[in-house]
């Protein structure tokens, strides 16, 4: 990958304003770019417009004022079906999208209109069952899946779309804690194939620690857009969003009122961890303690 | 495709003259209404008629969502002139239009206007069993929410290249089932859902049931069905003494 390729911007919104026909304004002057292949996460109080603002990426919904530029092309120039050839949006509820007799055809259904042939379509297919381990469910009725496998046949329908830019809306809300790591894994892997992911997130120990850069907001604006680390270690910032610090952050500002030193370097759980053994290293608890 | 059309249907609390009415006499005013469209299927009473619930839905303080509802229903409008056109007349289709507009601006009024627990109170004092009364209340109170479903729904599909604009009638229904599926399977396990809920809350668990809230017709409440019963009687009147009624009852468009 050249340096020019991956700092291509592939998102650029400038000045956007959303209100909905009720008249409830929900985003307000956003503006933001985002470069291929990056990882960025959307944080915010419930209604503070981040799923608005992703709605507007891929045309579902037509801003009030300003514009939205994907790959250099401005969205409003675009239909929903066009712009879906870009941006793969995965919503919360996967029983919203699946209708089809079995696994295999609910695939099938993401390709037909991406005019393949029959075996590339098949062999894609193959493919994806494959990547998402859901080869043995491919004859079983998408409604018969569990909870976790109708999310990833929901994600997978989306992904073997091959588009560059991959939104998920709280893709680990109700997910078990091997749900989440395989989640980690295909995100992983979609950043290998240099795929720009837009992540709109509550859980914060997995913003804090997979996550680069996190887009904060607040009322339908962004309050603040940078390194994940520095954003959310603000214990404003983050009162603002109705979040809590990361558990580390809440350990290290505990150990600083009870009067231990350098806390303020603690940033991550592993960091935590050398802490503490540092302490108990130099102080032994001893047996009678 | 926005289904934001629905919320023409929503109740919303507002102080007006119709909202406080009983809801008994809301569900008389649109059967009444109901019944009088059905007599005519000329141009000029029904233009009388239709015109007869434009102050009703001034005094409800309604013309904004009543428009709204008349404006969703362009499709099917289109739909009576062009059938009723090629088949019968056009002068007829006219006719039909106004016919529907009447219905369906009758019964908006009463949805607009009838809070979903009034509504439940209201049958339960017309002797229906209370699971029936409550059960019609909640379906009621669901339809903005599967509205909401429903819309949620398409912004999916479409997000995974779904397009809803394809030739030929029987491609058009196929395109409905990746709508369709999804939205009658997570409405039945809603219902499932809820009545699960209503059960842990010991729903059904006596037979003699108080209320909190009562509903009382009132002086105002007889007057307006009063009324209404007037405007039936004269509307049926005018129906079987047509043939004496002056003639541009009877004008019909030239085509």
């Amino acid at each position: 990958m050249s340096g020019i390729e991956k700092y291509q911007t592939m998102i650029m919104v400038k000045n956007l304003d959303y209100r909905y026909p009720n008249g409830t304004v929900a985003l307000k002057g956003i503006s933001l770019k985002i470069n291929k292949g990056e990882l960025v996460g959307i944080m915010g109080k419930n209604g503070a417009g981040k799923t608005t603002l992703i709605r507007t990426l891929n045309g579902l919904i037509k801003p009030t004022r300003g514009e939205i530029f994907i790959n250099n092309e401005n969205t409003n120039l675009k239909s929903i079906a066009q712009l879906s050839r870009n941006i793969g949006l995965i919503f919360q509820n996967p029983s919203h999208q699946l209708f089809a007799n079995s696994v295999e055809d609910e695939i099938k259904f993401s390709l037909k209109n991406l005019d393949m042939s029959k075996e590339e379509l098949q062999n894609k297919v193959n493919k994806v069952l494959k990547e998402f381990d859901l080869e043995k469910y491919r004859e079983r009725s998408p409604l018969n899946l569990s909870g976790g496998e109708s999310k990833k046949l929901a994600i997978a329908s989306i992904v073997c779309r091959d588009v560059g830019i991959l939104v998920f809306d709280e893709p680990t809300l109700g997910q078990d804690a091997r749900e989440i790591e395989s989640f980690i894994n295909l995100i992983n892997e979609e950043r290998k194939k240099n795929k720009t992911i837009i992540i709109i997130t509550h859980n914060i120990e997995f913003t804090y620690d997979y996550i680069p850069r996190t887009i904060l907001m607040s009322d339908g604006q962004i309050i603040a857009d940078g390194p994940t680390h520095h954003i959310l270690s603000n214990d404003l910032l983050v009162n603002k969003s109705s979040l809590v610090l990361p558990q580390a952050q809440q350990i290290s500002l505990a150990l600083q009122d009870s009067g231990f030193k350098n806390t303020e370097k603690i940033t991550t759980k592993n960091e935590l961890i050398s802490y503490i053994t540092q302490i108990l290293t130099n102080n032994p608890i001893s047996e009678e303690d | 495709m926005s289904l934001d059309f629905l919320n023409a249907f929503k109740f919303t609390k507002k102080k007006s003259f119709l909202h406080q009415l009983d809801p008994r006499a809301k569900l008389v005013l649109a059967l009444i209404y109901t019944i009088i469209a059905l007599l005519f299927n000329q141009i000029i009473p029904l233009f009388i008629i239709f015109l007869s619930l434009i102050p009703l839905i001034i005094i409800g303080k309604l013309l904004k969502q009543w428009l709204k509802s008349i404006r969703a229903m362009s499709f099917l409008i289109l739909f009576i002139l062009i059938l009723n056109t090629l088949f019968i007349s056009f002068s007829f289709a006219v006719a039909m239009i106004f016919r529907i507009y009447i219905m369906v601006s009758a019964f908006s009024l009463f949805f607009l206007t009838v809070d979903p627990n009034d509504l439940a109170l209201s049958l339960i004092t017309m002797k229906f069993p209370y699971e029936f009364a409550f059960s019609f209340s909640l379906a009621f109170r669901f339809v903005p929410t599967i509205a909401i479903e429903a819309q949620n729904i398409i912004d999916a599909q479409q997000s995974r290249g779904y397009e809803m604009q394809e030739k030929g009638l029987i491609n058009q229904i196929k395109n409905l089932f990746p709508l369709l599926i999804p939205l009658i399977i997570c409405s039945i396990r809603r219902a499932f859902n809820v009545a699960e809920a209503l059960e842990s809350r010991a729903f059904g668990s006596k037979k003699e049931r108080t209320y909190y809230y009562t509903i009382k017709y009132t002086a105002k409440d007889w007057i307006f069905t009063i009324y209404l019963l007037l405007v039936l009687t004269f509307f049926i009147i005018l129906k079987v003494q047509f043939a004496y009624m002056p003639e541009f009852f009877l004008w019909s468009l030239p085509v």
